[in-house]
């Protein structure tokens, strides 16, 4: 066995440990023996990704045969690897973060059956990684699918706890069954259920049946990345799932969608034509943007970091998207520049949402609320969780230098590429999603500045929030280790590309790394790699080589090295803009030392007009910060009644106003809502079938007989 | 007015009014003898208030205009309420007279809403109790006034400096909005502008606001305790200046109600150059009202065009009468200064010159469609609550109420020099604007006309300073009807003043504009109203 | 919106000339008293007693004015059995206190202002706005009104300072950096005016925060205030005393 399959093994013991562990463990030691075990699993995870990804291209297992369709086999590549190290790197601080989280359960839930689906779902998403063909992918991905489900109603006594699960396990199974069929589609095409066989096969394809598998997989898996309109879900199970189980979802199983996507629709059948690619970006960046906007609308942290999690995926699939059309008008590099993109905001996005679902947990820990509108100056009773909150709101806002501004600067930059594709009509729909993407860009900063603002900054607005205390450092210790990778991810870019680089080479043929990050420090590879003179001394002009020799890696500009007639299209340097910022910081700070050198400062409250005093609730909700969104956006809201009323003592002395509203999401009113009518229209006629009389019941079932029998002799005929 | 017949002369509507009480009533009310003022009166128990108020305002068709309290030595608390009647020009007052250990006094605010303040600041202030008024405490008085301490209670010393209680961690906005995420926007009591103190609590869940709640009395500077016990002259100086951009218009209040009392025959010429000088005082007040306007909607030219005009009245003010805001010119008795020959030129050509310029100024502002949009259909009161609110002066006007003292009850030179009252219907601030510029337009005309007929003669007769009693002056000031009641003692110096000025009574549906707006309307509908706190809080 | 600029434009420069010379509209002032020598100590009785606020006191054969308390209710120069008392028809009638300090020349041309409404009876507010008017039209003279007490260099404060306005006033003045200036305007400000001191306000500014400078009038007419901020800056002298003045309280001119 490789090295890779070996650590692999290890995992899925340890999977298998922490399993036994949790039904023999007793209650109290339950927690830590689930956080030991995870965070081991999760290294071996991580272990598994690092070799896969550095030394061994990949593996294949074959396990046993079966009856049809070969064997059954589980095979790794650098595509597995890259989601695995995203897995890992969330499921070890989450883990860390359960040991304390999971102690609020105790006395009223049994741990041990949350402790057996944590490890099963953690093996089954490893597995959907790993599957080789079609009947283990579906296997583990329905285990995976399940466990979740059980995992977010875990605390059946929260409210809305079954809804929320059953929205999530109702369109998950229907995703499942969409991609069953696309799956059997393909084995009937090629007669094999081994993915390596539909590799093959998938250039010979029929028009129709390429695109009913790329429709049906990619509707499937939309599912479970939660991309519109099948994305009901995800605002309706975060809120009621158990905080760890919230970052799991956002973090991972999401992935696991963009993951089928990219398998299916990219490796196993690449798409024909560019049609397809533009229905993926036009989905990614509606998402994108429906997902920002009810994300900026809500007061529920964790409700929020769901619609927020849509928009995400909504930037990942836009990637995903132009990735097929420039693969499709034959522009491998941009393609793969595309794929990197979409794959860096994949890893990004876990990382930092997975930070700030832990925060949130801490929040609730610490204040007793996630709702924004209670909460309010935590940043003094809370200086770490701030800190740390802070880092993941700068970089889901996407603010340089931190790791969502690359790889959302990315995403953007290679939308803008889409001057060199030929067709008008595309060029323009890439010009829209530019917009939508931009747009949601915009937003995200107003709805994180939200967070921050309202959560942490300015007055406690309700009790809890004034007595709130810090975390200790179970919570600590997870939201430092997310934050660490939070800058690290965003300041050395140029370390991270080339690695994904290898994940996107077999995919789209082409190697961005010569045009993505140029080799500054390594001259025999700018000669291999042919670099014009002029463009190097440009750059060494600029100070590009600046660490030549001290550091490893190619350089620390990431930039588009274009034709000879555009040299660059688009450069950026994080790493350097780190060190200038340092420096800037440094500066300033310096020079006002020097100016209030010997002068004191004196600290007075915030300007309030002449108040008496402050009282929390004569200050701003961050309902009241995003109502202007709510305003602007109103004919897309459509915010419903559900109560406006007035009292009053003697018709002019009013003593209440009463104002509530709901927003039913637009995708619920025009997508989900008129189906299930439909259905319980016809569930209503079926309903008068059952009159309750036996010979009513016997005939039905001769005249389903008679009905089989028509259909079997037409059959045989 | 069903009840009553119309333009009876005083007798006879006595006789009149004696004779309903009697059939509608069984006789349970005393009709007592006329005031000095001429005002009919008639006394009832506390107990029976409500039901006599009630019909008087929704059967006889007389309207709420004021409430004095008043404490006398030998006997307890007297409440009068005030109702005046447009259609015969007549008055009438309730008295109820309270046992010297009785507190408390039926509410009529239930049924009369325009009480509801008068009712809340005598709460406040005598700390009598009102059975039944939703909405009681903390008016005048802040939180951390003291408890139990009644300012106008006749052992009240005013001089003594007053010890505050500690900040009220414990209070609370007197929000009544419940929605998520709604809070109240404090704004005030230091504006970011030259804007008087008051503070607005609007409620909002953010960008639209849902109920505003005004907190006033920021400047309560208690003129009704410090005149008590001091000369006529003296109180005249309080009552010129706590308003100083209506000085005239309250003086003039004041010395009316004095001259009832002392009988005094005010000579001609000073009754027509009051009716001048109020009416230049109008004008200017009406200039600086659309300046306001203006300036709220950043229209900077009209702004200044507006501030300009403001500022030549406010010279010519001060050159024809020696003040710019005419202070010092009303005594009891007539004027103290005359309006000397060579100025009336000069007035004439000035005062056609400012209405010329506010006529040209209002052609430009009626074609100015961004100006308008900020106006119109913003901060709409209904005739109908404007008539339930007892509002008066431009606001009422644009409201679709002709209510004014002016027309009704005339005094000065108002007999004869009778003014047009402009009204409009929309009851927003353009039709608000729309008033104050044909009041501008009519001011000038008056004053025009009473410089055509302007008798020569004395411009005052000296009272003869040995009556007592009580009076009540009324004026309809810029901004509409205010009442001056004053009780004179036997030694001649002031025993109760008693101010109701109309910002106190439009302040009060103030709240009935600023609902379902945007934050930034919230400046214009505030100018729109041009309402003075300092008149208000007093 | 081309209409409003023309008319701007045709109405031209209103400014008046005042500080750099003279300004010659008449109604600019309502005037007050000013010291007047009388003929006997019983005059100079009768004069004083005839002002309602004591802003007349006698001294021998004079009657000094303290132009802090005067009300302009010309009473004492109506009344025609008593000698004419010495009309003072300008406005430069601002003054120091005896906290002032003076401010670095640097603030001379470019000082904020923040106002406060300590419960004035409007007409000081009134004639503060006009000082922005543009008849008088404080920006050339680098007066500029700023929204927050936190840029402000100068706090202007008009009213007796009501009871409930105590606190947002310290509040105000202490969100002020330093170096900062107040100056009361108008008789209530500097002395309580018609209405303080009493239960509901106090006797002037000067009991809440310290005063700089003192613009007396009731209200000061917008140039007296122009005088008052133009001696924060240090660019006009203050109010010359009388010799009548210096006389009384026996120190120097």
């Amino acid at each position: 066995m490789s090295m890779s399959a070996e650590l692999l093994l290890v995992f899925f013991l340890l999977c298998a440990a922490g399993v036994a562990a949790s039904v023999v463990a007793p209650a109290r030691s339950g927690p830590t023996a689930l956080a030991v075990i995870g965070a081991a699993a999760a290294i071996a995870l991580l272990a598994t990704g690092a070799v896969l990804m550095g030394v061994e291209p990949g593996f294949r297992l074959e396990l046993w045969s079966m009856l049809f369709g070969g064997t059954m086999a589980l095979a790794a590549d650098r595509l597995s690897a890259v989601l695995m190290l995203g897995a890992g790197l969330v499921f070890l601080p989450v883990s860390i973060f359960s040991a304390t989280y999971l102690r609020k359960y105790a006395g009223h839930c049994d741990l041990r059956y949350f402790g057996v689906c944590y490890f099963v779902m953690f093996a089954a998403i490893v597995l959907v990684f790993i599957a080789g063909d079609a009947l283990s992918f579906l296997a583990a991905w329905e285990v995976m699918s399940i466990s979740s489900y059980l995992l977010v109603t875990y605390d059946l006594d929260r409210e809305g706890s079954a809804y929320g699960g059953f929205v999530m396990l109702a369109l998950g199974e229907a995703g499942t069954i969409a991609v069953t069929i696309a799956f059997i589609l393909m084995v009937i095409a090629s007669g094999s259920l081994q993915f390596g066989d539909w590799r093959a096969v998938s250039p010979h394809l029929t028009e129709g049946v390429a695109w009913a598998v790329f429709i049906l997989s990619f509707a499937g898996f939309a599912v479970k990345a939660g991309l519109v309109p099948v994305n009901s879900w995800l605002p309706l199970a975060h809120p009621v799932a158990p905080t760890n189980v919230s970052a799991l979802l956002s973090a991972v199983i999401v992935n696991l969608g963009i993951y089928g996507i990219i398998r299916v629709n990219l490796d196993l059948v690449p798409v024909h034509g560019a049609v397809p690619g533009l229905i993926v970006l036009v989905v990614g960046s509606v998402s994108a943007l429906i997902g920002i906007l009810y994300a900026t609308i809500q007061s529920d942290m964790k409700r929020l970091l769901a619609h927020s999690t849509i928009e995400n995926m909504g930037i990942v699939a836009a990637g995903i998207g132009a990735t097929m059309i420039f693969l499709a008008s034959n522009q491998p590099v941009i393609a793969a520049i595309a794929l990197i993109a979409a794959l860096y905001h994949l890893i990004n996005h876990a990382v930092y949402k997975a930070l700030l679902f832990v925060g949130t947990g801490a929040v609730e820990a610490g204040a007793g609320s996630r709702d924004l509108d209670l909460l309010g100056g935590l940043v003094r009773a809370m200086p770490w969780t701030s800190a740390f909150v802070l880092v993941g709101v700068l970089a889901i806002s996407a603010l340089p230098p931190l790791n969502g501004f690359v790889s959302e600067w990315l995403t953007l930059q290679t939308l803008l590429r889409s001057a060199v594709l030929s067709s008008t009509a595309i060029k323009i729909i890439f010009a829209l999603c530019g917009v939508l993407i931009a747009l949601t860009a915009g937003l995200a900063v107003t709805c994180f500045a939200k967070v921050y603002a309202m959560g942490f900054l300015g007055v406690s607005r309700s009790a809890g929030a004034a007595d709130a205390a810090e975390v200790g450092w179970g919570v600590r210790s997870p939201l430092a280790f997310l934050a660490v990778f939070c800058v690290l991810l965003g300041i050395l870019p140029t370390y991270v590309i080339p690695v994904i680089d290898r994940v996107a080479y077999p995919l789209t043929h082409a190697s961005a790394l010569p045009a993505l990050v140029p080799p500054f420090f390594l001259p025999q590879a700018q000669q291999a790699e042919n670099l014009p003179p002029a463009f190097l001394a440009e750059f060494h002009d600029l100070g590009a080589q600046t660490g030549e020799g001290m550091l490893p890696g190619r350089g620390l500009v990431v930039l588009h090295r274009g034709q000879a007639s555009n040299p660059v299209v688009f450069a950026m340097s994080t790493s350097y803009m780190v060190v200038a910022l340092a420096v800037l910081l440094g500066l300033v700070f310096l020079v006002f030392r020097l100016l209030t050198l010997g002068r004191r400062t004196v600290r007075g409250r915030a300007w309030d007009g002449g108040l008496r005093r402050l009282w929390p609730s004569l200050t701003y909700t961050a309902t009241g910060f995003s109502n202007p969104v709510r305003v602007i956006f109103h004919a897309v809201l459509r915010p419903t009644t559900i109560e406006d009323s007035t009292e009053a003592v003697a018709t002019h002395f009013r003593t209440a106003i009463r104002l509530d509203h709901a927003d039913v999401p637009i995708i619920d009113r025009l997508v989900l809502r008129p189906p299930m009518s439909g259905l319980r229209w016809l569930a209503e006629l079926v309903r008068r079938m059952h009159v309750g009389y036996v010979n009513a019941y016997a005939g039905y079932v001769l005249l389903t007989m008679l009905v089989v029998l028509v259909i079997g002799l037409a059959i045989l005929r | 007015m069903p009840d009553l017949p119309d333009g009876a002369d005083n007798l006879a509507r006595a006789v009149a009014l004696r004779e309903v009480c009697k059939t509608r009533w069984g006789g349970r009310f005393v009709p007592a003898p006329a005031t000095t003022s001429g005002h009919e009166r008639l006394r009832c128990h506390s107990s029976e208030v409500c039901d006599l108020c009630a019909w008087l305002v929704q059967d006889v068709g007389y309207i709420f205009a004021t409430l004095v309290a008043e404490e006398r030595m030998e006997d307890g608390v007297t409440l009068t309420y005030v109702f005046q009647q447009d259609s015969s020009g007549s008055w009438l007052d309730v008295d109820v007279l309270l046992d010297p250990h009785e507190r408390s006094v039926p509410s009529i605010s239930p049924l009369v809403h325009a009480a509801d303040w008068h009712e809340r600041e005598v709460e406040d202030l005598f700390g009598l109790h009102f059975e039944g008024h939703p909405r009681l405490g903390e008016f005048v008085l802040h939180e951390d006034w003291p408890e139990g301490v009644n300012p106008m209670r006749r052992d009240f010393d005013p001089a003594r400096a007053l010890e505050h209680r500690d900040e009220q961690a414990a209070w609370a906005a007197p929000t009544i909005v419940t929605a998520p995420g709604a809070f109240a926007m404090p704004v005030g009591p230091v504006f970011s502008d030259f804007a008087e103190s008051a503070q607005f609590l609007l409620e909002t869940v953010g960008e639209d606001v849902i109920h505003t709640i005004p907190r006033f009395f920021y400047k309560y500077r208690g003129i009704e305790k410090i005149a008590e016990g001091q000369s006529t002259g003296r109180v005249l100086l309080i009552a010129e200046r706590f308003s100083g951009t209506a000085a005239f218009a309250h003086g003039l209040g004041f010395c009316q109600a004095v001259e009832a009392i002392l009988h005094c025959e005010v000579p001609r010429r000073a009754r027509a150059l009051r009716t001048l000088f109020a009416e230049l005082e109008r004008l200017r007040h009406h200039a600086a009202a659309i300046t306001a306007i203006c300036g709220s909607t950043a229209l900077a030219v009209a702004n200044s065009q507006a501030a300009l005009i403001e500022e030549e009245l406010l010279r010519l003010s001060g050159t024809v009468t020696g003040h710019r805001y005419l202070f010092g010119l009303v005594v009891p008795g007539g004027l103290a200064r005359d309006l000397a020959d060579e100025h009336r030129p000069l007035l004439q050509a000035a005062i056609g010159d400012a209405a010329g310029k506010l006529n040209a100024l209002y052609d430009m502002l009626c074609v100015s469609s961004s100006f308008l949009d900020r106006l119109e259909e913003v901060g709409v009161v209904t005739a109908e609550k404007a008539m339930e609110y007892g509002l008066v002066g431009p606001v009422a006007r644009a409201s679709g109420s002709n209510r004014d003292m002016r027309a009704r009850f005339p005094y000065a030179g108002y007999d004869t020099a009778k003014p047009m009252i402009p009204t409009e219907h929309e009851g927003d601030g353009y039709a608000r604007l729309r008033v104050l510029f044909r009041e501008a337009e009519q001011s000038a005309a008056l004053i025009h006309a009473v410089l055509e007929a302007l008798p020569d003669g004395a411009i005052a007769t000296e009272p003869d300073r040995t009556r007592a009693g009580a009076a009540l002056g009324t004026v309809e000031a810029p901004l509409g009807a205010a009442f001056h009641w004053v009780r004179l003692g036997e030694s001649g110096l002031v025993e109760r003043y008693r101010v109701t000025p109309p910002s106190f009574t439009n302040w009060h549906g103030f709240h009935l504009a600023a609902e379902n707006f945007a934050f930034q309307d919230f400046p214009i509908i505030l100018a729109s109203f041009g309402l003075s706190n300092a008149e208000c809080d007093r | 919106m081309a209409g409003w600029v023309i008319k701007g434009a045709r109405t031209g420069i209103r400014s008046s000339a005042y500080p750099a010379g003279p300004e010659t509209a008449i109604g600019v002032s309502p005037g007050m008293p000013g010291d007047t020598a009388v003929d006997s100590p019983s005059d100079a009785e009768g004069l004083a007693s005839l002002c309602p606020t004591g802003a007349m006191t006698a001294h021998d054969v004079s009657v000094v004015v303290d132009r802090g308390r005067c009300v302009h209710c010309f009473r004492c120069a109506q009344d025609a059995r008593m000698p004419a008392v010495a009309w003072d028809p300008g406005f430069e009638w601002a003054t120091y206190t005896d906290a002032y300090q003076a401010l670095h020349a640097a603030f001379s041309r470019s000082l904020h202002i923040r106002f406060v409404d300590a419960g004035a009876c409007g007409a000081c507010m009134s004639e503060a706005r006009q000082v922005n008017n543009p008849y008088y039209n404080m920006h050339r003279l680098g007066f500029f009104i700023t929204p927050t007490p936190r840029n402000a260099d100068i706090l202007l404060v008009a009213g007796p300072v009501s009871d409930a306005m105590r606190d947002p006033l310290r509040k105000t003045y202490a969100a002020m950096p330093p170096p900062k200036r107040v100056v009361a305007i108008g008789a209530c400000a500097i002395s309580g005016g018609v209405f303080g001191p009493s239960y509901a306000s106090a006797a002037g500014v000067k009991d809440i925060i310290p005063v700089d400078v003192i613009v007396p009038g009731c209200p000061p007419p917008p140039l007296a205030i122009l005088h008052g901020l133009l001696l924060v800056a240090g660019r006009k002298p203050p109010a010359p005393r009388s010799s009548l003045a210096a006389r009384a309280d026996g120190r120097p001119e």
